[in-house]
């Protein structure tokens, strides 16, 4: 008899602890559900264009399809397609990997001007997420409100020349976008003094390899903390980094006060300083990027609050998470990669504990999916996307769920 | 010949670089595969070829399942005058400063306990458009051609 998973979720949370359940116990049935009719996550569309290396994991969870058994069940919404009761009626085991993609607001006065965006909002929008709305029109003064790899990611994107771009992933949409954006100046702004900046040093550094940027870092300070000491040196090293004539400033321990603007549109950031001043900068668009919440769908607040023990990823009975969803919007993939294998050792040691000697149906109870998506429906999408890209981008991505739905519904021609 | 296939990994590429090439060796060799985390310096054996694949995290450091091997080799200090090893690295050219330092670092611990490296480290860049395994295999051949006859003088 076999058990079966359903793991909601195909992120790199969901891939991994697929991969070590069934490294473990070959002969499990595991499903990975996605909203999306496309796998992968924040690999695909959160790791920026421009990191194609990161999103080399990619060839792992291919495996994860192609050997292993797991199976792909995209296009099903965990809450809207199928309750998460019935889930757990049809599996020996559910769990949430479904991450964090709702963004975090700030909560000040003038958040909702037009001109503030935020991050998630607009990655999605430059990746080409099939729920992303239009791109914005930015104007020449950006503020980027954070100091996560996240905002940084933003700020590389914004700043680098169309030259640059080259091996990305970035489609002709957004990659028009961004050589007419017409953006002069980026501020990007820390409540944190530099020291305790949650981006990574890496990231500060490859800023140094900007082509067409004139950098300044403001207030950057010392630190005797070892991790502190490595993100300032990377700041002090790219500061007077003079390339091209498009403004990069960095500054720190600011809390943003209010954003104010005329007819509707933002004009101008106000910020208090560690003293207790006053600072303002002029902006045409305002970025948030200060984290992630849950977006609407799963209950997950609820869900989290009662959980047995979150620690360990176990929600309920048989019912478990992982990745962002557990955590909250913290870590990079080889965290989830940790995370997905503790949990793995978990469900393998509570399903063997609850052998019932029934076998559950998984997904072959629910007939009703049949706008489902499989693996090698998706492997068509793929190959559409990697066929013929322009020669200077590694992918095409298919913007919309319809194009998308469309390619995995193609049959193979029979053969003459 | 017994190899000791041993990885160093972060996001699990080189865990899965590591299996692939244990399945091209296994038919005519006799290949134990092993995380780094799981093996200790007092494991080494004279009789085995060690063959490592490690990537590089951070900045130009060890990838997190080798750094308690590297630590634990730094406290015990031994002498590997008698053991073999050979290096492939996984890295990325878009940090350019450290590419595949973390294969570089982990090779010169070695030899600087004496170990002796069999062949040259070859590396393997994510950026680039090689796929590892075309690197990794010819480099694996090439690598127990030469210890088969390294380690059967020395045994
Ligand atoms: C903009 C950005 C850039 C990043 N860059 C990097 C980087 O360069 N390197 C790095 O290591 N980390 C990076 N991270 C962090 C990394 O992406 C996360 O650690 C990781 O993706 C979390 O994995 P996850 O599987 O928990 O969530 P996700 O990757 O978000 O995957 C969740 C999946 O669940 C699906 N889903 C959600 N709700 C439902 C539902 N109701 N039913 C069915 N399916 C559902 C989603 O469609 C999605 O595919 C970045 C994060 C962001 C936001
Ligand atoms: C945050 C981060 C830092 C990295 N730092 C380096 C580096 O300094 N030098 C390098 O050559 N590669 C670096 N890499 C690239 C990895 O070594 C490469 O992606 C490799 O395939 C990862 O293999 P693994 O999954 O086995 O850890 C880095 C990758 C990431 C995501």
């Amino acid at each position: 008899m076999s058990r079966a998973v359903a793991i909601v979720g195909s992120g790199p949370s969901g891939c991994y602890l697929a991969q070590a359940l069934l490294k473990a116990d070959p002969q499990l049935r595991v499903d990975i559900l996605d909203r999306l009719p496309v796998p992968y996550g924040l690999v695909r569309y959160g790791v920026a264009a421009d990191h194609q290396g990161t999103k080399a994991v990619i060839r792992q969870f291919e495996r994860l399809f192609e050997r292993q058994g797991a199976c792909f069940v995209g296009n099903v919404v965990v809450g809207e397609d199928v309750t998460l009761d019935e889930l757990r009626q049809a599996y020996d085991a559910v769990v949430l990997a479904a991450g964090l993609s709702g963004d975090r607001a700030l909560g000040i006065p003038g958040e909702h001007l037009e001109g503030v965006h935020r991050a998630g909002y607009l990655t999605r929008a430059l990746y080409e997420h099939p729920d992303a709305e239009p791109l914005p029109q930015l104007g020449r003064h950006v503020v980027i409100m954070g100091n996560g790899n996240v905002a940084i990611d933003l700020l590389r994107l914004l700043a680098k020349t169309p030259g640059e771009l080259a091996g990305s992933d970035l489609g002709p949409v957004p990659t028009d976008w961004l050589a007419g954006s017409g953006v002069e100046t980026i501020d990007i702004i820390g409540r944190s003094p530099a020291a305790d900046a949650k981006f990574d040093a890496v990231m500060i550094k490859e800023l140094a390899k900007l082509e067409g940027v004139t950098i300044e870092v403001v207030g950057a300070g010392v630190s005797d903390d070892d991790e502190g000491a490595k993100k300032i040196a990377a700041l002090d090293a790219i500061h007077g980094h003079k390339t091209g004539s498009r403004r990069v400033t960095f500054r720190f321990g600011l809390t943003p006060v209010r954003l104010e603007g005329k007819d509707g549109r933002v004009g101008e950031a106000v910020f208090q300083d560690a003293n207790g001043g006053t600072m303002s900068l002029p902006c045409s668009a305002f970025i948030t990027a200060i984290g992630f919440e849950a977006a609407a769908g799963l209950p997950r607040d609820e869900l989290v609050g009662c959980a047995a023990e979150l620690e360990l990823g176990v929600l309920a009975d048989g019912l478990y998470a992982t990745g962002w969803f557990r955590r909250g919007p913290r870590g990079t993939i080889p965290d989830n990669r940790a995370d997905a294998q503790l949990l793995a050792a978990r469900i393998l040691a509570d399903l063997e504990a609850s052998d019932t000697g029934l076998e559950k149906p998984g997904r072959h109870a629910f007939p009703q999916w049949t706008a489902a998506v499989c693996y090698d429906d998706w492997k068509r999408i793929d190959a559409a996307e990697t066929a013929s890209p322009p020669q200077d981008r590694c992918r095409v991505k298919i913007p919309s769920r319809e194009a998308m739905l469309a390619l995995a519904r193609q049959t193979k021609e029979p053969d003459l | 010949m017994k190899i000791m296939l041993l990885y160093g990994t972060e996001t699990g590429n080189a865990e899965m670089l590591a299996e692939d090439i244990m399945a091209e060796l296994e038919g005519e060799h006799e290949v134990e595969c092993r995380n780094l985390s799981d093996f200790g310096p007092a494991e080494f054996d004279a009789r085995r070829l060690h063959m490592i694949v490690c990537s590089t995290y951070g900045d130009g450091e060890l990838p997190a399942s080798a750094q308690p091997f590297a630590e634990a080799l730094k406290a015990a200090a031994p002498s590997l005058s008698d053991i073999h090893f050979a290096i492939f690295g996984l890295g990325d050219s878009e940090y350019e400063e450290t590419f595949n330092f973390g294969s570089k670092g982990l090779a010169e611990l070695l030899v600087s306990y004496g170990a002796v490296q069999v062949g040259e480290r070859v590396t393997h860049d994510a950026s680039g458009s090689d796929m590892a395994e075309d690197l990794a295999f010819p480099w694996a051949a090439g690598i127990v051609a030469l210890a088969e006859q390294k380690i059967g003088e020395a045994v």
